[in-house]
C-alpha cells in the first residue's frame, strides 16, 4: 500500500506484475465463467477469491523455497521415505489455494449475514475494528482456547488427532486437519470477525500472515528463536514440543504449547513448556499400533469412527 | 436592447469564473483497500491516497454542493469530505452498512441500500436518525427516485426484481420481475422511465414505472452495470463490465447511439465539465481510465488502489 504522499509509481514491479496476472486470470477465465453460469452477482467476491488463490499459490511457493532448504540443511529427523508427508501437501494446497476457505465461506456466510442483519434490525450496530495487530492478537487468543479445547474434549480430539498423527512433521503439516475441525475453526474466526466488525479483506491479510508463521513452526528444522525469542513467537522447537509423543497430549491440561503465534497465552494460562529437546512427533497410541490412516479420505473417515467411540 | 445580451454575458462570466475556481480534482474510492485516492485532473496523477474506512463503494455531493459523502459499508458510517480538497471534515457513525446512498430530489429523505444485509434504511437527512428499516429480499443494490420524491426504486440484485417504496408510508408498494442481477438504475429526464443495467445479461431494462411494466430492452453489452449522464439532458453512458465497453444511450429514443472501449472492468463514471472526457474506474485493473469521447481512445490510465469503485470529478458536467 502506498503512503499518503506518494504517487502510484512507487509500486514495485513485482506488485504490478502480480496485479496484471490477477486481472488477466479474472477477466479471461473467472468472469466469463461467472457470466455463463449467471453468477455475476458474485463478480466482486470472485475477484477477491482469485486474488486469494494467487496470493496463496505465491505463499506456498515462497514457503517451499525458503523453508525446504532449511529442512534439508538443519533437519531434526531424516527419513528413508517421505511418502507420509505427501498427504500434507494435499491438505496445504486445499487450504492455501482457497478451495476449503471458499467452501466454508459458502456454508457459513448466509448464517452469519442473517445474524448480522437481525442484530442491526434490533438497532445494534457492531463496532468497527481498525487495528490489524489487535485483531491478530484477538484471533490468536481465540485460536489458543479453541486448540486447548480440541485436546481437552475427546469428541473434538477425535478430529484434531488427524493433525497430531503425522510422525513425519514438516512445514506442510500445518494444514493437516480434519475438514469438520477446520469448519469449526473457520466458524469461530468468522464469529470473532462479526463481533469486532472486521471486513473480509482484513481477515484474509491476517490469515495469510499467521499461516506463514504456523507453517514455519511445523518445519522439520532444528531451530529455536532463543531464550527470549521463543517466548515472543512460536518457533519450530517450541511447537515440536507440542507435537512430541508423550508430551503433546498428556497431563492435566492434555498437552502444552497450544499457542499458534504468540506463546504468551501458554505462559499466562500455565501451559508453556520450554523444554529444549527436538523430540519425535505423533500420538502415544501410534506406538502400540493404532491406525490414524495414511490417505486423505481414510484419515477423514477414521476421525468420525473415533468420534462415534 | 442590451439587457438580454448583458444578462447572458454576466451568466457566462459567472460560469467561467466558477469553472476556473473549481479545483481540478478527482476523488476515487478504492473499495477493497479501504483508501481514497485524490487525483490532480490537470496532471492526471494521483497526489494523495489515505485510509478512509472499510468498503467505501459509493459517494455523492450534498445538495448544497459543499461536501462529498462517502458511504463506508463495512465501517457503518458516512464520511463527509470537503468537496474541493477531499479532506475529511466529519464522520457520521451508526449508519448501518451503507452501500448505495441518495437524497430525494426534495431533500426530505436520505435513503441507504444495504446490499449485504438485505435492507433499505430511510434517514432524516438533517440529523441522520434512522426513520425506518425496511427488510427486502436479497441484495438491494442501487436506487433512484421519482421526480416528485414520493417513491424510491431499488434494484434487488439476487432476486431479479425492482422494488418501489412509498416514502410517505415507508412501505414497499410493489415489486416487478426484471432481468438477471439488476444493478445501476436511473430515471429519464422526462420522468417516464427507469433505466436499469442488467449485470447478468447484456441489456438495459426500460421500465414504465407508472404503468408498473417492462417497456423495452436496450441491448448494450455483457455485464450492463451503471450509468452517468452526459449532461446535455439527453444522453447517458452505461458501463458494460464484462464486455469492457461503454454505451451511449439516447434517453428520448431509448436507443444506443455510440459505443466506446473501456478496459479493465468499467464501473462508476463521471464526465468532465467540458463533456469531452469520461473518467471511469477500471475495477479489475486497479486504475482510473480516461476516455476521450471525441476520438474514442483511452488517453490515460492512472494507477489507484484495489477495486476502485466510486468516482467523482469536482469539476463535472451538469447532472441532467
Amino acid at each position: 500500500m502506498l503512503p499518503d504522499d506518494t504517487g502510484a509509481e512507487g509500486q514495485t514491479v513485482i506488485v504490478e506484475w502480480f496485479n496484471i496476472w490477477h486481472q488477466w486470470i479474472f477477466e479471461n477465465i473467472v468472469q466469463p465463467m461467472l457470466y455463463r453460469m449467471e453468477w455475476m452477482s458474485f463478480d466482486e467476491l470472485a475477484y477477491d477469491w482469485t486474488h486469494l488463490f494467487l496470493l496463496g499459490a505465491l505463499e506456498v511457493v515462497l514457503l517451499w523455497a525458503l523453508i525446504r532448504p532449511l529442512e534439508l540443511w538443519l533437519p531434526v529427523e531424516r527419513w528413508e521415505s517421505r511418502k507420509a508427508t505427501r498427504v500434507d501437501v494435499l491438505y496445504t494446497l486445499l487450504a492455501r489455494l482457497g478451495v476449503l476457505p471458499i467452501f466454508f465461506f459458502i456454508v457459513l456466510t448466509p448464517a452469519f449475514d442473517w445474524v448480522n442483519a437481525q442484530i442491526r434490525m434490533a438497532g445494534i450496530i457492531p463496532p468497527s475494528f481498525d487495528n490489524l495487530l489487535l485483531y491478530v492478537v484477538l484471533l490468536d487468543f481465540v485460536d489458543y482456547w479453541r486448540h486447548r479445547f480440541e485436546h481437552r474434549f475427546n469428541i473434538w480430539w477425535a478430529l484434531h488427532a488427524v493433525h497430531h498423527s503425522q510422525r513425519q512433521m514438516t512445514f506442510w503439516s500445518d494444514e493437516r486437519e480434519h475438514l469438520l475441525g477446520q469448519l469449526i475453526a473457520a466458524a469461530l474466526r468468522a464469529a470473532v470477525g462479526l463481533a469486532v466488525g472486521a471486513p473480509p479483506a482484513t481477515f484474509v491479510t491476517v490469515t495469510l500472515a499467521t499461516a506463514a508463521i504456523e507453517s514455519f513452526s511445523h518445519a522439520n528444522v532444528k531451530l529455536s528463536f532463543g531464550r527470549i525469542g521463543d517466548r515472543l513467537l512460536v518457533s519450530p522447537l517450541y511447537h515440536r514440543v507440542h507435537h512430541a509423543i508423550g508430551i503433546g497430549h498428556t497431563g492435566r491440561t492434555m498437552g502444552c504449547n497450544f499457542a499458534s503465534v504468540f506463546p504468551v497465552w501458554d505462559v499466562v494460562f500455565g501451559t508453556a513448556n520450554f523444554t529444549h529437546a527436538y523430540l519425535p512427533t505423533g500420538i502415544d497410541d501410534q506406538l502400540t499400533g493404532r491406525d490414524y490412516g495414511e490417505g486423505f479420505w481414510r484419515q477423514q473417515w477414521l476421525a468420525f469412527r473415533r468420534m462415534a467411540g | 436592447m442590451l439587457v438580454e445580451p448583458m444578462r447572458y454575458l454576466s451568466s457566462a462570466l459567472l460560469l467561467a469564473s466558477a469553472a476556473m475556481a473549481a479545483p481540478n480534482l478527482a476523488i476515487v474510492l478504492n473499495s477493497a483497500e479501504e483508501t481514497l485516492s485524490v487525483i490532480d485532473t490537470a496532471t492526471m496523477k494521483e497526489t494523495k491516497r489515505f485510509p478512509i474506512g472499510k468498503e467505501p463503494h459509493h459517494l455523492m455531493a450534498t445538495p448544497d454542493d459543499k461536501f462529498l459523502i462517502v458511504a463506508n459499508a463495512a465501517s457503518n458510517e458516512l464520511v463527509f469530505l470537503d468537496r474541493t480538497t477531499g479532506e475529511v471534515k466529519n464522520r457520521v457513525k451508526n449508519i448501518s452498512d451503507p452501500y448505495q446512498i441518495g437524497y430525494s430530489p426534495d431533500k426530505k429523505w436520505f435513503v441507504s441500500a444495504s446490499l449485504r444485509l438485505d435492507r433499505v434504511d430511510i434517514y432524516n437527512p438533517e440529523t441522520f436518525q434512522v426513520l425506518k428499516r425496511i427488510p427486502l429480499p436479497k441484495a438491494p443494490s442501487h436506487l433512484a427516485y421519482s421526480p416528485d420524491s414520493k417513491m424510491v426504486f431499488i434494484t434487488l440484485q439476487d432476486t431479479n426484481e425492482l422494488a418501489a417504496i412509498d416514502l410517505e408510508t415507508q412501505k414497499v408498494t410493489w415489486k416487478l420481475g426484471i432481468g438477471k442481477q439488476p444493478a445501476g438504475i436511473l430515471m429519464t429526464p422526462d420522468g417516464k422511465y427507469l433505466l436499469i443495467g442488467i449485470l447478468g445479461d447484456k441489456y438495459v431494462e426500460v421500465v414504465d414505472w407508472k404503468a408498473r411494466k417492462l417497456h423495452k430492452k436496450i441491448y448494450t453489452g455483457k455485464g450492463a452495470h451503471n450509468f452517468v449522464r452526459l449532461g446535455d439532458g439527453k444522453h447517458v453512458f452505461l458501463s458494460n463490465r464484462a464486455e469492457n465497453t461503454i454505451s451511449k444511450i439516447n434517453m428520448e429514443t431509448l436507443t444506443v447511439v455510440d459505443s466506446y472501449p473501456a478496459p479493465g472492468g468499467p464501473d462508476c463514471m463521471d464526465v468532465t465539465a467540458d463533456q469531452r472526457y469520461l473518467w471511469m474506474t477500471s475495477r479489475w485493473a486497479r486504475k482510473v481510465s480516461i476516455l476521450d469521447l471525441q476520438t474514442k481512445q483511452i488517453v490515460k490510465q492512472i494507477p489507484v488502489g484495489r477495486s476502485p469503485h466510486g468516482i467523482y470529478l469536482v469539476s463535472h458536467a451538469p447532472r441532467k
